[in-house]
C-alpha cells in the first residue's frame, strides 16, 4: 500500500468494567481510501472495536492511532478525533426532536461553526446525494428505516469526515431497505471515502471491499482480500464463519 | 419510497350523533341505566344542598369585607398603584403569549394550538372577570379597573393574532424572554427599590405572598432540579453522590420540618443578603425542597432516553455540554414535563405550610380572619373560597403546560426511532 495510514490499532485490549475482556489484543490497519469489512460471530468483539476508534469505548491496553492523532484520556484529542471520523449505528440514533434537515445539520454549525445557511445548503444537497428529497422537514419518525439509515449517513458527511465506521447499518432494517442504503454506501467508497463496515452482507463486501477482516474472541484472526477470503480462507476460524453463513 | 400514511394521519372516524352516543354510554345495560340515574339524582342532591347553603345560609360578608386582605394582606395602601400596574403587564403579557402561539403555527405540523378553540377559554375568563368583582362588591372604581384590565388581556391577544404571523421567524424566540424580563420587573414594582420606596417582605401577604413564595421558587428549582439530575448520571464520583445524598436527604424529610430547619440555619448558610427575612428564608427551602422531587422526574426523562443519541451526538463532535443542551435535555425534559409541572402544582398548595411558620400567605391571612371575632363561624366560607383560588392557580398551570406539551411534541411517532415496520 502506498496510500498513508488513517487507522492503526495495535494489540487493543479492553475489559467492561464488569471484568469482560471484550478486545484479547485485536489489530487492524487501514489505509486511505481503502474499505474494510469486519466479519465475525455474534459477541466476538466487532462492535466494541470499531467503537474505540472514535472513543465511545476505552480501552486498557495497545495503541490506536487515527488519522495520526493517538488516542488517550485527552478529551481534547477524542473531541479532535470524532470531527474527522463518522459514525453510522445500527440503530440509525437519529434525534427524533429534530427534522431531517436540522439533523443534518445540527452539528457543522455547532463544531464546526459555519454559517448556518451555507449548512443548510450542503445538507439539502447531501440530502439529495442519498435520495432523500422533498423529505427536509419531515421528523425521522415520519421516515422509513431505510430513509432514516441514509438521513443517518448523510448526517455524518455532513461534517466532511475523513474516515466512515458503520457499525451493522443494515441488520436493523427490512429486507426491502437494505439495498438502498447498501447503493448509498457503495458510491461512497467508489468516491474514496474511507470506510470501516461492520457487515454480514457477502455481496457487498464481495463487490466493494478492499479487504475482509474476521473477528472471534477479541482479536481479528484474519485479513485479506475479499475474493480470497471468501474462495480460500486462511484461518480456521474464517471457514468456520463462512460454513455458518453458507 | 414506503412513507407511513397509517403513522402519522391517524384516520378519523365520524362519530355517532351526540344524543345516540350519550345514550350508548350511559344507559347500556338495565344496570348502567340504574347506576346513572342513582348518579345523577346524588349529584343533583348535592348540587341543591350546596346552593341552599350558599344562598341562604352562608354570609359573604367575610369575604367582601376582607377581599383586599386576601389579595394582598398588609401592602401600604399608597404603594398599591404599583401592584394594579403589575397585574396591567401580566395581563398584557399573557394576551400577547396567548394570542401569539396559536398565531405562529409551528411549520412541521397541521392544527398546532391546544386546544384547537380558545374562545370557550377567553368567554370564561371574560365571565369570571366581570362577575367576580360584582360579587366581591368592590367599589365602582376597582371595578372598572378589572374589566379595564380584562378588556386589555383579551384586545392584546386579539391584535396578536391578527398581525403575530408578520413578525419574522427570527425575531419569535425572543417572545420566551418577556416573562423572565417580567419577573424582574415585577419583583422591582412589589418589593421596590429603582427610586421605588421599598416595601419589606413582611408586609406581603395574601395571594402575593403566596404567588410571589410559589413562582420564585418554581422558577428556581427547575434549573437546581435539572442540574442535580444530571449530576446524578455524572462520571463524577463526588457529584454523583452528592446529588444522591442531597436528593434522598430532601425526599426524606417532610416539608414543614424544612421550613422550621430553614428559618434557623438558612441565614448563616446562604452568603448575606440572600436570606435576609423569614420570607426569603420560607421561599429558599421551597426552593431546595422542590429541585429534589423535580430532579426525579428530570430522571426519569433522562432514564427514557435510548443511549445511543448520546452516543450519536458525541460522535458528530458535540461535546458534552453541546450534546446536553442540543440533544439530551430537548428530550428529556420533554418526557418529564408532565411529572414536573405536578411537582410545580404540588409546590403551590405546599406552599399554604408557610403560615404555619408565621407568615401571612393565603391560608395565613385566611386564620388572621376567621380569629377576628366579627366573622366568627364563618369558615366554610373562607375555606371554600381559598379551595376555589388554588383551583383556579393549578388549573392554569395544567392548561398552560398542556399546551407547552402540545406545542414541544413534533408528532406522537416521532420519538420511535427503530426500525419502520409498515
Ligand atoms: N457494556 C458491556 N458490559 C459488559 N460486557 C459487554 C458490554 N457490551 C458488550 N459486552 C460483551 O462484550 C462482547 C463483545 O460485544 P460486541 O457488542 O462488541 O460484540 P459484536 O461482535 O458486535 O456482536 P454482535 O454481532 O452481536 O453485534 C460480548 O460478549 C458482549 O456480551
Ligand atoms: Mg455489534
Amino acid at each position: 500500500m502506498t496510500t498513508p495510514l488513517m487507522i492503526e490499532a495495535r494489540g487493543v485490549e479492553k475489559w467492561y468494567p464488569n471484568g469482560f475482556q471484550a478486545l484479547r489484543g485485536a489489530d487492524l490497519s487501514v489505509h486511505q481510501g481503502e474499505v474494510v469489512v469486519i466479519m465475525g460471530p455474534s459477541g466476538s468483539g466487532k462492535s466494541t472495536f470499531i467503537r474505540t476508534f472514535n472513543g465511545l469505548e476505552d480501552f486498557q491496553k495497545g495503541s490506536i492511532v487515527v488519522d495520526g492523532i493517538t488516542l488517550s484520556d485527552d478529551v481534547r484529542q477524542i473531541d479532535a478525533i470524532r470531527r474527522e471520523v463518522g459514525m453510522v449505528f445500527q440503530q440509525f440514533n437519529l434525534f427524533p426532536h429534530l427534522t431531517v434537515l436540522e439533523n443534518v445539520a445540527l452539528a457543522p454549525v455547532l463544531v464546526r461553526r459555519r454559517p448556518k445557511a451555507e449548512v443548510q445548503q450542503q445538507a439539502l444537497e447531501l440530502l439529495d446525494r442519498v435520495g432523500i428529497q422533498h423529505q427536509a422537514h419531515k421528523y425521522p419518525g415520519q421516515l422509513s428505516g431505510g430513509q432514516q439509515q441514509r438521513v443517518a449517513i448523510a448526517r455524518s458527511l455532513c461534517m466532511e469526515p475523513r474516515i466512515m465506521l458503520f457499525d451493522e447499518p443494515t441488520s436493523a432494517l427490512d429486507p426491502e431497505m437494505v439495498q438502498e442504503v447498501l447503493a448509498v454506501m457503495q458510491e461512497l467508497a467508489r468516491d474514496g471515502m474511507t470506510m470501516v463496515v461492520v457487515s454480514h452482507e457477502v455481496r457487498f463486501a464481495r463487490q466493494v471491499a478492499s479487504r475482509v477482516a474476521l473477528m472471534a474472541d477479541g482479536q481479528v484472526v484474519e485479513v485479506a482480500p475479499p475474493e480470497q477470503f471468501f474462495t480460500a480462507p486462511g484461518h480456521e476460524r474464517s471457514r468456520q464463519f463462512l460454513s455458518q453463513i453458507g | 419510497m414506503s412513507a407511513s400514511p397509517n403513522l402519522s394521519h391517524p384516520q378519523r372516524t365520524a362519530s355517532p350523533p351526540r344524543l345516540h352516543r350519550l345514550r350508548r354510554e350511559l344507559f347500556a345495560s338495565p344496570l348502567d341505566g340504574l347506576i346513572t340515574i342513582a348518579l345523577v339524582a346524588s349529584l343533583a342532591a348535592a348540587a341543591t344542598g350546596f346552593l341552599h347553603w350558599a344562598t341562604t345560609q352562608a354570609r359573604w360578608a367575610v369575604i367582601q369585607a376582607n377581599s383586599n386582605l386576601f389579595a394582598i394582606g398588609r401592602y401600604p395602601i399608597e404603594q398599591q398603584w404599583r401592584l394594579w400596574l403589575l397585574v396591567t403587564l401580566l395581563a398584557a403579557a399573557t394576551g400577547l403569549s396567548w394570542g401569539l402561539l396559536r398565531a405562529w403555527p409551528r411549520a412541521d405540523r397541521r392544527g398546532s394550538a391546544w386546544p384547537p378553540n380558545d374562545t370557550i377559554a377567553a368567554a370564561l375568563l371574560t365571565a369570571i372577570s366581570f362577575y367576580v368583582p360584582l360579587a366581591l362588591h368592590a367599589q365602582a372604581g376597582i371595578q372598572m379597573r378589572w374589566w379595564a384590565i380584562t378588556a386589555l388581556l383579551l384586545l392584546v391577544r386579539a391584535a396578536a393574532g391578527r398581525w403575530g404571523p408578520l413578525v419574522p421567524r427570527q425575531l419569535r424566540p425572543l417572545l420566551a424572554l418577556l416573562w423572565p424580563v417580567l419577573y424582574l420587573i415585577g419583583m422591582v414594582l412589589i418589593s421596590g427599590g429603582l427610586g421605588l420606596m421599598p416595601v419589606p417582605p413582611a408586609e406581603w401577604g395574601g395571594l402575593l405572598l403566596t404567588l410571589v413564595e410559589a413562582s420564585f421558587a418554581i422558577l428556581l428549582c427547575f434549573p437546581l432540579g435539572v442540574l442535580l439530575a444530571l449530576g446524578r448520571r455524572s462520571a463524577l464520583p463526588l457529584l454523583r453522590w452528592g446529588s444522591v445524598v442531597y436528593i434522598e436527604f430532601i425526599r426524606g424529610a417532610p416539608l414543614i420540618t424544612l421550613l422550621f430547619l430553614g428559618q434557623n440555619i438558612l441565614g448563616f448558610l446562604l452568603p448575606g443578603g440572600l436570606a435576609p427575612d423569614r420570607v426569603w428564608r420560607a421561599a429558599w427551602v421551597l426552593t431546595f425542597f422542590a429541585a429534589a422531587y423535580v430532579a426525579e422526574a428530570v430522571r426519569s426523562g433522562l432514564a427514557a432516553l435510548p443511549p445511543g443519541q448520546l452516543e450519536a451526538a458525541r460522535s458528530l463532535g458535540l461535546n458534552l455540554p453541546q450534546s446536553l443542551m442540543h440533544v439530551v435535555l430537548p428530550q428529556a425534559l420533554r418526557v418529564a414535563l408532565p411529572a414536573t409541572v405536578g411537582q410545580f402544582i404540588t409546590l403551590l398548595q405546599d406552599t399554604t405550610l408557610l403560615s404555619l411558620i408565621g407568615l401571612l400567605d393565603l391560608l395565613g391571612v385566611a386564620r388572621t380572619v376567621m380569629a377576628n371575632p366579627a366573622f366568627l363561624g364563618r369558615n366554610a366560607e373562607v375555606y371554600l373560597v381559598l379551595a376555589i383560588l388554588f383551583w383556579c392557580c393549578c388549573a392554569a398551570l395544567g392548561l398552560g403546560s398542556r399546551a407547552l406539551e402540545h406545542r414541544l411534541n413534533p408528532n406522537t411517532v416521532a420519538l420511535n426511532t427503530s426500525a419502520h415496520k409498515a
